[in-house]
Formats: C-alpha cells, structure tokens, sequence
C-alpha cells in the first residue's frame, strides 16, 4: 500500500468515513476532522510509517499535504 | 437579592445496578447488588476480585467512534447521565438561554483509565509517546467540560475534587448558585470509573476494600454488620437537573423535591480517620439551612461504607444531632462506593425515594453490630411510607463531608 492508500484507511476507520470520500485534495475542514483530530492522525502514520514529525511540520490542511510530509520524512529519516 | 428555591426536575444515572432511574431504584428497593467478580485480565492479582461494574454500557450507542475513542469512560458516562437529566426535565435546550445553565460535576481520580494506559504504553511496553489526546482525556475536569460543550452550556462550569463527597459538594454548590442568581438551572451530579489495576491495587495497599463473601460474592459490602470487612469499588455516573423553582412551576415541570440544605466541613483531624465532631459539623449546618429540626427527616441516606471505621463513626454522628429515631440505609451495600459519584447516586436514591414513597434497604444486613444500633432498614425495603424529608450523607478521604437534605414539593 502506498502513503496515499495507508493514511486514507487510517482516516476511514478512525473518522468512520467511506474511503472513496477521501481523496488527495480532500481538506480536513470538509471531512470534519479539526486540528486536534489531525494529530491523532499523524500520530498513527507516526506509528506506522516509523518516522517522527517535528511539531513545527504539523502546519496541514488536506490530505496530500500529509501525504507529502509524510514521503518527505521518511527519506529524510530512512524509513 | 432574595435568595430563590432550588427544584430537582430530571434525574440522569448510570449505575452497576441499572442505566436508568427506574430500573436503579427497583433494584435498590429488591436488594439487588451490582457487586461481582471483576471481568478483566488483571482479576487474578486482585486480592479480592470485585467490584460493582457497569456491564451494558455501550460508547459506540451514544458516541461516534472517533469521539468515543478521544473520551475517557469517566466522560463518557458524565456525558449520557448528562443528557438522560437533560431529557428527564424536559428542557429543550435550542430554545434556552444557555448562558443561565451551568455544570457542576464532582470526580474522584478523573480520567484514571487514560493516565494509566499512558504508563502502561511508557514504563512496561517501552513506548517513547503518548496517544495525543491523552492530557484531555486524563485532565480532571474533562467530564464536566465536556458535559458543557456537548449541550453549549457557557454558565459557570466547575469540577470538584473532593474524594467521596466529591458529588454530594457539587450538588450543593449547585445548589448555591440558583439560589444566589448566578445561574437558573445546574445540570450537577458527578461520575467516577476508576476500576483499573493501578487504582485498585491503590486502594487495595489502603486495606479499606471488603474480602470477598465465598459464600456470596454479590453480599461482600455489609455496611453496620458486624462481619463487615471494607468497601467494594464501584463505578458509574448520576447527574441531577436543578432548577430555579419559580421557573420550574411556570414550565409544570415535574418536581422531584426541592433541595432546602446543604452543610459541608472539613474534619483537620486526620487524612483518612473520621471525625464524629466533623461529620456532625455537617449535619447540623444542613440542618440550619433546611430550617428544620432533625425529627422532621424522614430517611437518611447514610454515606455507610462498609468499613469498621465509617459506619461507627457515622452512627455516632447521626445520634448526636439526630437522635436514634429515623431510618437510615446504606446503598452501596448494592451499589459498591462510587467515590466521587458516590453522593450523586445517593441523591438519586433519595429522590427516587421521595417519588415512589418508599425505603431501599441496606443489604447483607444479618449481624448486627452492637456499635451500629440505629434503624438501618435490614435487608427488606418499605413500600408505602411517608418520605417527605430526606437527608444523604457524604464524608470523605481528606476530611470533607458535604450533607443535602431534600424535600418533596
């Protein structure tokens, strides 16, 4: 599974929203998910992807700005 | 300002002993204990493997997942005893003046999952983080400010901290801002889930928790009997709706009693020791705001722990400002001791008492104490007595007691 594909199944289940809902250009304003929820988010791709993101990276408002940081951070960090 | 009457108009209550106010009151009323063996996967390292748990509480049938998963199950009980109140007193809340109704909620050890689930992930599996939402889950008062937030309640919102009177205290301070105009309805109560391995083996260390009944488990909190070995841990959630009673006249909302005294003290003789002279302390100043003289109570709900120490000490207190002629009973023989939603639940009873006109018994109540000589209502409730006054007793680790007293309108 690629970034895309493993953080949007992490939004469905947490989020209880039907995956095709989220796509890249989705916001996390229209998915409903406020900033407080977005770091629980990231705190699972955390888990998942095995990389750390610093506090001042947590700055997102759509999906594909996760995915970015995500891919970003995980070359960055060899993981 | 003049000060105005407090009614109660809804009652909200989850407890190991049913999830609503009827089928609570009729299992009190039965002797039906919500005491058993505790079903999880640390019970074999329990000395005593009890506790009165709530069975049938389902997050995910009154939260999303998601939100669910962000609330500790102190919150989440707060949160349903919240709306049941809500419901219970009929308040459409889309077309009240939300900046007049306030939440004032009392918890013991708060968000006692959520802490605890952090040490767990940091100290035994090695985790270097935590869940991110774990200071708003664990925080004590995130139950009563949640309570605020999912009914946009903006009045005076506060959390009490007070161990066993922790709900017995925000039911009186309620209480005290209706009748003083800084709100006109308090949604007051308190909640408590505190059944973890590190708060009970806590409180275990204390040696204040029963042993287990081998002949029946369900009989091991016997409050004033003298086989009486401890407290058994309970959790759950009661909330109450208070109301300025001119308001609820007006509305003909259903009145379960008006709350007419509250005394709260704090015993400064020693951290866990009860004090006969503190306890009365209370008593007596609720009696002096109710205005009425102690042969005027009709039933006592008595704070009746279950441990040596509490019930001689709460029967000397009661027969020095009361006498020996009214009935008292212990529910935590059935419910187990809800600590900071102890008082709350006991609230309940004694409103569900004045409704139905009826007397809970104490449960397990077969050998008597000679130091415990006081009308405790053994084991059988009364049916179709008079209950027109009623007292509920806090007092609590720390010292503080808190007394309401009740009357029927």
């Amino acid at each position: 599974m690629d970034t895309f594909e493993t953080l949007r199944d992490i939004i469905a289940k947490k989020f209880e929203k039907p995956a095709e809902e989220i796509t890249l250009e989705s916001t996390f304003e229209s998915l409903e998910i406020d900033s407080l929820d977005t770091f629980d988010i990231i705190f699972e791709a955390e888990e998942k992807f095995g990389i750390k993101v610093p506090n001042e990276e947590v700055a997102i408002k759509t999906v594909q700005d996760v995915v970015s940081l995500i891919d970003r951070l995980r070359t960055e960090q060899g993981k | 300002m003049a000060t105005r009457r407090v009614a109660v108009t809804g009652i909200g209550i989850l407890s190991p002993v049913g999830n609503d106010r009827e089928t609570f009151f009729s299992s009190l009323m039965a002797g039906k204990s919500g005491i058993r063996r505790l079903e999880t996967d640390f019970v074999d390292s329990l000395d005593a493997q009890l506790a009165a748990w709530i069975g049938d509480f389902d997050p995910l049938a009154h939260f999303p997942k998601s939100k669910a998963g962000a609330m500790d199950r102190v919150t989440q009980f707060a949160v349903v005893a919240g709306q049941q109140a809500l419901a219970d007193a009929g308040l459409d809340l889309a077309s009240e003046d939300r900046e007049r109704i306030g939440v004032y909620l009392g918890t013991g050890m708060g968000g006692a999952a959520s802490i605890e689930e952090g040490y767990v992930r940091l100290y035994r599996d090695n985790a270097s983080r935590l869940k991110p939402f774990t200071v708003l889950m664990a925080m004590n008062n995130a139950a009563g400010s949640q309570v605020a937030l999912d009914f946009g309640l903006t009045g005076p919102s506060l959390t009490f901290c007070t161990a066993c009177a922790s709900s017995s205290v925000s039911i009186g301070e309620a209480t005290r801002q209706i009748r003083h105009g800084y709100a006109d309805v308090m949604l007051a109560g308190g909640a408590e889930a505190l059944l973890t391995y590190g708060t009970i083996k806590a409180w275990e260390a204390l040696r204040t928790l029963a042993s287990e009944d081998p002949e029946n488990p369900s009989a091991s909190c016997k409050p004033f009997s003298a086989n009486r070995t401890g407290l058994v841990l309970g959790e759950g959630a009661a909330m109450v709706v208070l109301e300025d009673m001119e308001r609820a006249l007006a509305r003909g909302a259903k009145i379960y009693a008006e709350v007419i005294g509250y005394g709260s003290s704090s015993d400064s003789t020693h951290i866990t020791q009860p004090s006969v002279d503190g306890q009365a302390r209370a008593i007596r100043r609720a009696l002096a705001e109710a205005g009425i003289t102690p042969d005027q109570l009709d039933y006592i709900n008595a704070h009746g722990t279950g441990t040596k120490l509490n019930d001689v000490t709460e029967t000397a207190a009661i027969k020095q400002v009361c006498g020996t002629g009214i009935p008292v009973s212990s529910t935590k023989s059935m419910t187990g001791h809800l600590m900071g939603a102890a008082g709350a639940v006991e609230f309940v009873a004694c409103m569900m008492a004045i409704d139905k006109q009826a007397l809970p018994p104490t449960a397990h109540l077969v050998q008597p104490d000679p130091e415990c000589d006081l009308d405790y209502i053994p084991n059988v409730g009364r049916e179709n007595v008079k209950v027109e006054t009623v007292m509920s007793n806090s007092f609590a680790f720390g010292g503080t007691s808190g007394v309401l007293i009740a009357r029927k309108v």
